[in-house]
């Protein structure tokens, strides 16, 4: 059996070649070692895994610019961990340092500030779930997690175990219903946006 | 927030660059390492000469013990330095390298030692200190701009470190070109002198390394 050394340095090889096939397989396999790497140390540094992807997308632009500088006489692995430990290192102390400069605006702090006008607020919420509570369970939950929660169409058809065709189906009616109750013209689907 | 799939396709997208833009037939790291250390030398010991003139006494300095003492372990130091540097610019060598510059300062420590000459650690004059050190750190400053751009051709994934060899080679190569005209003979001055002038340039290196070489 060829080894993991064997068979990324020939994907290497082949991309000089010119060989696109073997070297999409190579960054994508690449690319799964990273998100077990990225995941764990995320998770091991209390931050979200939600940049997940976009420090793998960080890594795998970095060897893609450095290709090149492979030297084909000597070993792969030991380059390509030396270039994963780099730019993970790297993308890290970035996420770090802006994490540092984030505002921690406290509860306390914003009620101080939004104290005038809070019984609008709760107003507006109290509205909402009321004009929420006029959907269809199923209606309400497609709208809650694409408006409110912000996930997008595939996410939500994924945890309803729907196509995303019918989530968007869900979301038109909805959509209509709500319309109809305020007494507005339901608004023209845009495609571009879901 | 991205997802997996953003990331297939920008693999995808890469992927249709594969061969593409290749330095064909460039020179490897190595000859354009030692190309530029040659090069940098040459230009050190040229600028020496240009700034200290030919001095009447240069004839006995190059016949001289000391002067042979200052030069070979520079030499040896610089040697070693183009493997540490080499270390830096390529990602998975061995760090064994990086003992590649113990002979260079064995050679210090043993002139250290054996310094019989009864010279003082200050220097002859009270100013040889000061314009000893400026002259080795100001004669390293474009080999270590030569270096780094020599690293900049490599990867480099500590760059803060890798300026830092930079700064070892170039410093090495800038007080080997100031044992031309150096005047202070005594094996302790050149063991603490030269190398305080070549740690200041390290320094230096890792400082420019940090924000240069970072890719």
């Amino acid at each position: 059996m060829e080894s993991r050394e064997d068979i990324w340095a020939n994907a290497m090889k082949a991309e000089r070649r010119g060989d696109a096939a073997a070297y999409e397989w190579l960054l994508g396999d690449i690319a799964k070692l990273l998100r077990v790497l990225v995941r764990g140390r995320l998770s091991r540094l209390g931050m979200s895994a939600h940049e997940t992807e976009d420090i793998v997308q960080e890594v795998l632009i970095g060897l893609h610019t450095m290709r090149h500088r492979w030297d084909v006489d000597r070993a792969f692995m030991p380059w390509l961990h030396a270039i994963v430990r780099y730019k993970l290192t790297d993308a890290m102390r970035r996420r770090r340092r802006e994490a540092r400069y984030r505002y921690d605006l406290t509860l306390e702090e914003w009620s101080n500030v939004v104290e005038a006008p809070r019984e609008d607020a709760d107003r507006a919420l109290i509205d909402l779930d009321r004009h929420l509570g006029g959907l269809s369970s199923g209606q309400r939950t497609v709208v809650q997690a694409l408006t409110i929660e912000g996930a997008s169409v595939r996410e939500t058809a994924e945890k309803l175990q729907t196509s995303e065709g019918a989530v968007r189906v869900t979301l038109h009616r909805a959509l209509q219903r709500l319309a109809s109750v305020a007494g507005v013209a339901p608004p023209k689907p845009s495609k571009g946006k879901l | 927030m991205k997802t997996a799939g953003d990331t297939d396709l920008m693999i995808r997208n890469l992927a249709g660059e594969a061969g593409a833009g290749q330095a064909r037939s460039s020179p490897s790291f190595e000859s354009t390492l030692l190309l530029a250390a040659i090069l940098s030398l040459a230009c050190a010991i040229a600028l020496v000469f240009a700034t200290f003139g030919f001095q009447p006494e240069l004839q006995a300095t190059l016949v001289s013990a000391p002067f042979h003492h200052k030069i070979v372990s520079m030499l040896t130091l610089a040697g070693g330095g183009i493997f540490v540097v080499r270390y830096a610019g390529k990602p998975g060598s061995g760090a064994l390298a990086l003992a590649t510059v113990l002979p260079g300062l064995a050679l210090l420590l043993i002139g250290a030692i054996s310094d019989t000459s009864g010279f003082p650690l200050m220097g002859r004059s009270d100013i040889s200190v000061p314009s000893c050190v400026t002259a080795m750190v100001l004669l390293s400053l474009a080999p270590l701009a030569l270096i780094i751009g020599v690293l900049k051709t490599g990867v480099t994934t500590r760059p803060a470190m890798a300026g830092a060899t930079a700064g070892v080679l170039a410093g090495a190569l800038g007080a080997a070109a100031y044992a031309f005209v150096c005047k202070n003979d005594g094996g302790l001055f050149v063991a603490v002198w030269y190398s305080v002038a070549i740690a200041i340039v390290m320094g230096f290196g890792a400082l420019v390394g940090r924000r240069a070489l970072a890719w």
